[in-house]
């Protein structure tokens, strides 16, 4: 793993950051949630207070007597509007008031709030009731084969224009028992008449324009819808249909109310109008308030629920982004409270104040806040890996310049101890200043062991010539002839130590010639025919092949040394080749250089040899041997080469039976 | 009277080693450790020949001064250096003071009174000036072998000892070509290739400074040198 990854990985821990803060995000939401709860259960029970006892809203009854101290203590018995009988009708509360048109479908879908009448299979109705706001509104669906309208244009008394009709009876608001009637000419509009008897016995059917609704035939039958104002009512409430097959024709009656006085048999229980303006005093924006019976049925609502528009399209996309993040799911339902209403002895529950409210306040703070610090801290994380990345890039960066400029220095021929970054104040700086040292104590060392052999050549021929010039002396005393063995075998090891001593001064003699050679333009071709001849007789247990081309070769250099490096490269070939072996020398011509080339028969080159055979006091000769060798010939053949403007290199000959040296001569 | 050789060496075994070698050939020596007591000896009474070493005791190049203030007393006297150093800038710079020849101390006591012998033979030859010696005649080139003399056009070129019977081992046969051995033995030295190679630079670069086609000195690469009419 780079340098550069892992560093960017650490970046990436910041996020730890915004983790945290979504964190922090979700406590104070739930702890904001918590509170909110708190207020809207006080506000619950607040309003639910208010309303104890106060049937009369809730019920439109007068609450029992508060003077019948030996009232039953029996739960409820007062209030038989909790006991609904099979005739009561239960209105809905409706949200809009539904347009009389005769159509149902502006009507809640509810199917368990219809409620079913029936004489016979052919004889049956659905009646549906609800109030918005001061009028109840009534959907009656009646099942009928042959619907019959009234003979238009008659008098509504006469019995022989009568066609299907349906009778409304109520109790007023006095308990007096009122009864009037819908019937129809035509499908659309309708409103209702009542029966009235004049002063002499007479009767007519005036309009009630109080009560309307509309009349539309439906498959099976027909349906009526109208409205009644809630103050025309008290608390009995019902309907009768006259079913007729013919008109004038005896009618098939059935409904709620008796059928020979239209007297009401069950009761309307719905809430007082004014609940709902008492109700509405307590609105809020995003505060929905409803009071339902203890069963369950809402009896009236206000709801301004949706005047707090939500996070809807106006929040920002980054906003919604962090919610997604955030919210658990299911964690952004309404809050919901509710209260019971007591009656006014506190003894019994009639109904139930539910407080609704949007999360929308707490969860609008709660994003404002996460917001804020989201986008803080991812920016500061985005800033913090940005940074990291970029200082391990630069790092990386000053981490592979030391690498290349390490092994550079290792791997070239000189060493290299100018080094990068060692200015630099920090423990890369460290590293290259340690790096740098090292280079030149390795180059103090390798500079020393280079001029060791010059400097150990010097310092031993001051004794050396003790030892010769005393054996020199020696040689003119009377020495008894059994001495003179010991004498002469001093002598020999003596001109040893010289050879030893000459070659070892070797490289520093050639450094101290090329430092003093004059540059002449000559031709390469008859120096290297000349040298090879003079190898020939050297070598007589080698043969020597020259391959030189036939247009001469013009150098500039010093031809002594060109001859000294052949010396030191055909010395070379002479002795890592088998006796009678075939040596090779040759000179040829590129574009910027001549190149000798010395090929040998005989082992090849290791692979770790081949960088290193040009460098001084290095030998990779196996044994020992009759002559002196400090791995300098071809640290002096480097040193030639390069007093030339060339080089020198080595490898294996390509099918590996030998060694081929080649010394490339600018020209 | 025995010739009186000065042997000015720092190092006490070489010096009385020499000295023994000296005598033994009929020399009177004196030996001297440093530059100072060699330059008041001299200062007294000069020898007939100087044998000196270039680092005298503590003064590396105590030598070279001694040669010059040697010189400057007499113009004549042969004086050789004998040396551990084998660097070519120190031989150049020794000849370049006058003196006859520059050694290293590779060389055997014998090879060393070789020379000594020789040098003496030619301060003998030049004091009798019209003794005709052994002459070789090439070309351009006269070689007085008596006086160690080497002439080109009728100039004398100055060489060391060594220098001059290098071109004497070439000039008597000339054509033929005298390998770097030959060429030692006929100079009484031990020298390496290199050594012979800057001997041989030098003899042309000073005929050549007579006369500058000087060109009969010619390297046969890999085996030595020839000298060409």
């Amino acid at each position: 793993m780079s340098l550069r990854l892992k560093l960017l990985l650490l970046g990436l821990a910041t996020l730890v950051l915004p983790w945290g803060g979504c964190q922090y995000a979700r406590e104070m939401e739930s702890a904001l949630r918590a509170g909110e709860e708190n207020s809207l259960q006080a506000v619950s029970q607040t309003i639910a207070a208010s309303l104890q006892g106060r049937t009369d809203l809730l019920y439109r009854e007068a609450p029992p007597p508060a003077d019948a101290p030996d009232s039953p203590p029996d739960e409820n018995a007062g209030y038989a509007f909790l006991h609904s009988g099979p005739y009561d009708l239960k209105p809905l509360a409706l949200a809009a008031a539904p347009l009389l048109d005769g159509y149902s479908d502006d009507w809640p879908h509810d199917p368990s709030a219809w409620a079913y009448f029936a004489r016979d299979d052919r004889h049956r109705f659905g009646i549906l009731t609800g109030v918005y706001e001061r009028m109840l509104y009534v959907l009656l669906e009646v099942r009928d084969e042959h619907p019959l309208f009234d003979a238009p244009g008659t008098n509504p008394l006469d019995p022989g224009t009568f066609g299907d009709r349906v009778w409304l009876g109520f109790e007023d608001s006095q308990g007096e028992e009122r009864q009037v009637f819908l019937a129809a000419t035509a499908p659309g509009p309708v409103t209702a008449r009542r029966i009235e008897t004049g002063e002499y016995g007479q009767q007519s059917a005036p309009l009630e324009p109080r009560i309307r609704g509309a009349w539309q035939p439906m498959s099976h039958g027909y349906r009526i819808e109208l409205r009644v104002p809630l103050s025309m009512l008290g608390n009995g409430f019902g309907v009768l249909v006259d079913d007729r097959d013919t008109r004038g024709a005896d009618a098939v009656s059935y409904g709620t109310l008796r059928s020979d006085d239209l007297h009401t048999l069950g009761r309307l229980i719905v809430a007082a109008p004014e609940l709902t303006s008492y109700l509405a005093q307590f609105m809020q924006p995003g505060l929905k308030l409803a009071v339902t019976t203890p069963s369950g049925r809402v009896l009236a609502r206000a709801d301004a629920l949706a005047q707090l528009t939500g996070l809807g399209a106006e929040t920002p996309i980054l906003a919604r982004l962090y919610r997604r993040f955030v919210d658990r799911p299911g964690t952004r339902a309404l809050l919901e409270s509710s209260a019971p209403i007591y009656d006014r002895d506190h003894k019994g529950v009639i109904g139930t104040l539910e407080v609704t409210q949007t999360a929308n306040r707490w969860i609008r703070l709660r994003d404002h806040a996460l917001m804020r610090m989201l986008n803080f801290s991812l920016s500061t994380s985005a800033v913090a890996v940005t940074l990291m990345f970029a200082f391990a890039a630069w790092l990386a960066l000053r981490l592979s310049r030391l690498r290349q400029a390490s092994e550079s220095a290792l791997t070239g021929s000189g060493l290299v101890t100018s080094f990068p970054e060692t200015d630099a104040r920090d423990e890369l700086g460290d590293v290259a200043r340690g790096f740098s040292t090292l280079l030149q104590r390795l180059n103090e060392y390798t500079s020393y062991l280079r001029t060791l052999a010059g400097k150990l050549a010097h310092e031993i021929r001051t004794p050396l010539t003790i030892v010769r010039s005393s054996l020199d002396n020696l040689e003119s005393e009377q020495v008894p002839p059994s001495a003179r063995v010991y004498l002469e075998r001093a002598r020999q090891g003596s001109e040893r130590l010289n050879a030893i001593l000459i070659a070892m001064g070797a490289a520093t003699r050639v450094e101290e010639a090329i430092g003093g050679a004059e540059r002449v333009s000559f031709d390469l071709a008859p120096v290297l025919e000349s040298a090879v001849a003079a190898y020939r007789g050297a070598f007589p247990e080698r043969a020597f092949r020259t391959e030189l081309p036939t247009e001469p070769v013009v150098i500039r250099g010093a031809p002594d040394l060109i001859v000294q490096m052949l010396d030191k490269l055909i010395d070379n070939a002479v002795d890592f080749s088998p006796a009678a072996a075939l040596i090779s020398v040759r000179l040829r011509l590129d574009a910027q250089a001549a190149l000798i080339e010395v090929d040998n028969p005989g082992p090849a080159l290791a692979a770790h040899v081949q960088g290193r055979l040009f460098e001084s006091l290095w030998q990779s000769r196996a044994g020992p041997d009759s002559r002196p060798h400090f791995g300098l010939g071809l640290y002096i053949v480097r040193l030639i080469a390069e007093f030339h403007g060339g080089e020198a290199t080595a490898a294996n000959l390509p099918d590996g039976s030998g060694v081929r040296f080649v010394v490339r001569l600018a020209r | 009277m025995k010739r009186l050789v000065a042997i000015v060496e720092d190092e006490p075994a070489i010096r009385d080693n020499y000295a023994a070698g000296f005598m033994r050939e009929g020399y009177a020596v004196r030996t001297y450790a440093n530059r100072a007591q060699a330059m008041s000896a001299f200062a007294a009474r000069l020898p007939d020949l100087a044998v000196i070493d270039i680092s005298l005791e503590d003064e590396p190049e105590g030598g070279f001064e001694l040669c010059r203030q040697l010189r400057a007393l007499s113009a004549e006297l042969p004086i050789i250096f004998l040396t551990a150093r084998d660097s070519e800038l120190d031989a150049v710079s020794g000849l370049r003071l006058g003196a006859d020849d520059f050694l290293t101390k590779d060389l055997s006591l014998a090879h060393l009174i070789a020379r000594v012998n020789a040098l003496f033979r030619r301060v003998e030859a030049l004091r009798r000036p019209n003794t005709p010696g052994e002459i070789v005649r090439r070309g351009a080139l006269t070689l007085d072998a008596e006086r160690m003399q080497a002439q080109w056009d009728g100039q004398v070129v100055l060489l060391s000892l060594t220098e001059f019977w290098i071109v004497h081992a070439l000039a008597r046969h000339p054509g033929h070509v005298r390998n770097r051995q030959q060429l030692m033995d006929a100079a009484n030295v031990v020298l390496d290739d290199n050594t012979i190679t800057s001997h041989v630079k030098r003899i042309r670069r000073k005929f050549q400074s007579i006369d500058p086609k000087f060109d009969a000195v010619q390297t046969v690469y890999g085996m030595g040198y020839r000298w060409v009419e």
